[in-house]
């Protein structure tokens, strides 16, 4: 979800994509070369992300991931799920205080 | 710049990938090293510590490979992921079946369930159809049977048409008609096999010579009967069926040329008919054909062929080729005047024999069902079509229960289908999985249902069998009966299966493998959609109960209703004097010594002797008149009759309301008296005695009993009792006393015999006193209680099967009420956890649980009403002593669907609060 959510607005190539992440999350999630490779080659054969070689002038070639139309949907659900779950969670923390 | 991809590549080493695909790996990684290097440079680090961070990312030596392995292995196998598309339909579709076996048996409580249903529910329609495609749909087994056509006739006056014809009648059509290739008659008969004792009666037939050759009958042996075996005065002959054939001489071929004996005269059997032909009425067994002729043998004096008043032939035709039913139908009116003036009763009032002149023909199809060969459609249409529909209804119930079990369980299944899922299966593949798991289970059920509708539907024809009529339908299996059972099956399959195959199915993959939140959230909607299945299951069962009720109270009204006698431990002996060949003369006094040694066996309470046995089906009536008490206008002066002895009374246990019952006093020198019963006293008297007033019968001249032509004194009155049927209203009533005619006594009489004991435990008794009277005389036992039992018949039908179905639905109900609400608290059960750590009285939370089921019930219950209102409206005319709205039965009906839902949630909701909180929040 972290990843997809990342690569919605436009594409990212790995590198970037696990910058981010540390970033976003003020370094409370790292992800690893060993890690997040083969998590994006995973999502990739789902057919969630698409990868594609880019070579901008002046740089190195790299590999841009962008999202596909199924991981979209499935990007949703999954946002839909998770706000679900904290919804859950939030009542139940709040019960539990009253 | 420190090398990457080496470091990359031996890492890589172990997975053997495809060479083209490993480099693209190292490219990407090693670019993103590189960009980690760089980025530690600029952030001022050294080169050293620098390379050993960005290394540090591909951590290890193995990691890389072993999280890589399961993505990019190169030969790639699939896991066991069935619904996964192959392209190959055919192997999808036996991989779905052997699947569907796996699943079914893994839950086998779920599948035995689903199964008894469905075999119930499948099977008794079955069992049903079965019935109406032997009885509606299936055709004579002859020869084109669409081209035979009913030949009847109708009074100018009537809209009814006759049902039968008199030999006369039939005589001048066989000789004169031109509008058929060809025309025959029968009449129905039983024969009595024995020479005296007990009756061994066989169905047989009066069939015209053309019978056999016109219906286009084919032979098994010897030959059929020719024109030429039935003229006036023939020596008769017999032609057997297959069946009584192969029965009573084991399909010997000895068996032709030898003679059969019939109601004590030999007949030589010269053919026997093929195996399928069962005559031509649809429900009546037949044993033996003879001839028309011989009526004059085994009836002598009393022969109706040259009677112009007896009514006894049916009479058919087969049209020409090329000839419809309404050009026939046209000719024969052409021929009308000809043909009946011809034999126009002479003993009639000239005002009666104008009427007959004017009799026309009225051709109608072979299968319009009025009366003659479809008899038995005529009167079981309407039973089998409700029986229809109330299957109908069970297998629609069967089919919800078994819906919402499936749907329960594939809520169970949510994890397996996303596994499926997120292993490639696509979501139609997988409603295709799901469906052949509901259309293997209702194959497996209608496998069951065929046998279960085998021996339901021989039960079903026994039932409606009575000792009078009895039915005899050929119930094979023929290609309409599979088809329909195959066609429900598979209808079944996909109704039941659809629903939980679209909801299974429905799954987010990523939040269903995350175990508990899925649950709850997927559940929700699964329970909605189960609940909605189980108020139309309810809804359904209401309506059935009510029907079952209605039919239930049907039958115990007329089972409690005073016939006007008592039926208990009342025994029937009819009598046959044929063989005996008695003067009638004589007769009379041949059975006062029956009665006589009837009255002295011990055991024997009473006994009398009558001439119609009472719900035997027999009638004898005749206009009545008061002289100086006419009737009001529009009332029919009809009254049913008959004679009887002193003790008939008695032995009936019918009251005397007024006056005395025949005495010895009344004999046929004495002045002819009669009693009557309450409804003729006031219709024709009102409030007034009508002791000492005098009735007369008939317009008097012509009777055949002379003391029935002068006015007899009413010397008594007694209470109302059924005559010929238990369903049908009282009727007026007029009784004879048998000892003032000594001339023209029948050669059958009935006797009743009341007992002290179980009435079939005396049987052998009144055997040895009959026949030490007369060893020829011809019986036949029967018990009262048996006669009103047959004349009820079909509401008997009705009435346990409707209860069998009815508590069949309820059962199913509960089952499928039990198992839903079981199913739902499990889903609660966190919540109910919860609930009860919170401090929530345990019996908040029963009402919690109960209230879930008792919005389903009362929706349930609301609908089921309505649809009964609307539906018990079409079964009014089998209803008797209530109407089809009955607040009773529906209260009734409504209470016990209320206590068995009740009942079936209570025990989950018990279940529930007995729940541990530890344990349900451990769940969390």
């Amino acid at each position: 979800m972290l990843i997809l959510s990342l690569i919605e607005a436009r594409p990212r190539h790995g590198y970037e994509i696990s910058k981010l992440i540390e970033q976003r999350s003020g370094g409370a999630v790292r992800f690893h070369v060993a890690s997040l490779y083969p998590l994006l080659y995973r999502l990739e054969r789902r057919g969630w992300i698409q990868g594609r070689w880019v070579e901008k002038s002046g740089q190195r070639r790299r590999r841009y991931y962008r999202l596909t139309r199924h991981g979209r949907r499935v990007l949703a659900a999954q946002l839909r799920g998770w706000r679900e779950f904290v919804a859950g969670i939030h009542r139940i923390t709040e019960v539990k205080n009253a | 710049m420190p090398e990457w991809k080496s470091e990359i590549l031996r890492r890589l080493a172990s997975l053997n990938l495809a060479p083209a695909r490993e480099v693209e790996i190292a490219d990407e990684l090693a670019q993103h090293l590189e960009d980690r290097y760089q980025e530690l440079l600029s952030r001022g680090e050294t080169p050293e510590s620098a390379e050993r961070a960005a290394l540090d990312e591909l951590r290890g030596e193995d990691l890389l490979a072993r999280s890589l392995r399961p993505v990019e292995r190169s030969f790639y196998r699939e896991p066991i992921a069935p619904g996964r598309a192959t392209g190959n339909f055919f192997s999808d579709v036996l991989q779905d079946i052997r699947y569907a076996f796996r699943i079914l048996c893994k839950t086998p409580v779920i599948t035995a369930i689903a199964l008894l249903s469905l075999a119930l529910g499948v099977g008794a329609n079955t069992a049903i159809f079965s019935l109406i495609d032997a009885v509606m749909l299936r055709m004579l087994p002859v020869q084109n049977p669409e081209q035979l056509a009913l030949i009847k006739f109708r009074s100018p006056a009537s809209a009814h048409l006759r049902q039968s014809a008199t030999n006369p009648i039939w005589e001048q059509v066989r000789d004169h008609q031109d509008a058929f290739a060809g025309v025959f008659a029968w009449s129905p008969e039983t024969f009595d096999l024995a020479d005296g004792g007990e009756v061994n009666n066989i169905h047989g037939i009066y069939a015209s010579g053309s019978y056999f050759t016109t219906l286009g009958v084919r032979l098994a042996a010897g030959r059929l009967m020719a024109a030429s075996d039935d003229v006036r005065n023939c020596a008769g002959v017999a032609v057997l069926s297959y069946g009584f054939w192969q029965e009573r001489y084991a399909g010997a071929q000895s068996a032709i040329g030898s003679a059969i004996r019939l109601n004590g005269h030999s007949f030589p059997i010269v053919g026997v008919a093929e195996g399928s032909f069962f005559g031509t009425e649809i429900g009546v067994p037949l044993d033996v054909a003879i001839p028309i002729c011989a009526e004059g043998i085994l009836d002598g004096k009393n022969s109706m062929l040259d009677d112009r008043s007896s009514w006894w032939l049916e009479m058919m035709g087969r049209l020409k080729t090329g000839m419809t039913v309404e050009q026939a139908d046209a000719r024969m009116k052409v021929i009308s005047p000809q043909l009946f003036g011809a034999v126009v009763p002479q003993d009639w009032p000239a005002k009666y024999q104008d009427v007959f002149r004017k009799y026309t023909f009225a051709i109608l199809h072979g299968d319009t069902g009025t009366g003659g060969i479809y008899g038995l459609r005529e009167r079981y249409t309407r039973p089998l079509e409700i029986l229809m529909f109330v299957v109908g209804l069970v297998l629609l119930i069967a089919c919800a229960n078994t819906a919402s079990l499936l749907l329960a369980r594939s809520a169970a299944r949510q994890k397996e289908i996303a596994v499926r899922l997120s292993l490639g299966a696509s979501r139609g593949r997988l409603i295709r999985q799901v469906l052949t798991e509901s259309v293997v289970l209702s194959s497996a059920g209608a496998i069951l249902g065929i046998l279960v509708a085998r021996w339901g539907s021989s039960l079903m024809v026994r039932f409606v069998s009575t000792q009078q009529s009895q039915v005899f339908l050929d119930l094979q299996m023929d290609g309409r009966v599979l088809g329909f059972t195959i066609g429900i099956a598979v209808l079944c399959g996909l109704l039941f299966g659809i629903l939980p195959a679209l909801r299974g199915t429905r799954v987010d993959a990523m939040s269903a493998m995350k175990e508990g939140q899925a649950q709850a959230a997927g559940g929700r909607s699964h329970s909605s959609a189960v609940r909605w299945i189980v108020g139309v299951q309810m809804a359904l069962s209401l309506v059935l109960l009510i029907g079952t009720g209605l039919f239930i109270s049907t039958f115990a009204n007329l089972m409690a209703l005073d016939a006007g006698f008592d039926p208990n431990n009342v025994l029937m002996i009819e009598t046959n004097i044929h063989n005996a060949q008695i003067p009638d003369t004589a007769r009379a006094s041949l059975y006062g010594q029956m009665l006589a040694k009837l009255q002295a066996i011990p055991g024997v309470v009473s006994a009398s002797q009558c001439w119609v046995t009472p719900l035997s089906g027999h009638q004898w009536d005749n206009s009545v008149t008061v002289p100086g008490h006419p009737l009001p206008a529009g009332v029919e002066p009809d009254t049913f009759l008959n004679w009887v002895t002193q003790g008939y009374f008695e032995t009936m246990r019918t009251p005397l309301l007024e006056g005395r019952t025949f005495g010895a006093r009344d004999s046929a020198t004495s002045t002819p008296v009669v009693i009557v019963n309450q409804l003729l006293a006031r219709r024709y008297f009102g409030s007034q005695s009508p002791i000492g007033e005098h009735l007369l019968v008939g317009s008097g001249g012509t009777l055949t009993f002379r003391m029935l032509r002068q006015p007899m004194e009413i010397i008594g009155v007694v209470q109302n009792s059924k005559y010929s049927s238990l369903n049908e209203d009282f009727m007026p009533e007029a009784y004879f006393p048998l000892s003032q005619i000594q001339q023209n006594v029948a050669e059958n009489t009935a006797f009743e015999i009341r007992t002290a004991m179980t009435p079939g435990a005396l049987i052998p008794a009144l055997r040895d006193a009959m026949g030490s009277v007369n060893k020829l005389a011809s019986l036949q036992f029967t018990t009262l209680k048996q006669e009103a039992g047959d004349t009820v018949a079909q509401e008997h039908l009705l009435a346990v099967l409707s209860g069998f179905f009815g508590g069949l639905a309820l059962l199913l109900t509960a089952i499928g009420l039990y198992g839903v609400m079981a199913y739902v608290v499990t889903l609660r059960t966190h919540e109910i956890g919860i609930r009860l750590a919170l401090g929530a009285q345990r019996s908040s939370i029963l009402r919690l649980v109960m209230r879930d089921a008792a919005i389903v019930l009362v929706v349930g219950i609301a609908a089921g009403l309505l649809g009964s209102i609307w539906i018990t409206r079409l079964v009014k005319g089998l209803l008797f002593g209530l109407t089809p709205n009955d607040p009773v039965t529906m209260g009734l009906a409504i209470a016990a669907m209320a206590m068995v839902a009740l009942a079936a949630t209570y025990i989950p909701a018990q279940r529930a609060i007995r729940a541990d909180p530890m344990v349900a929040l451990k769940y969390e």
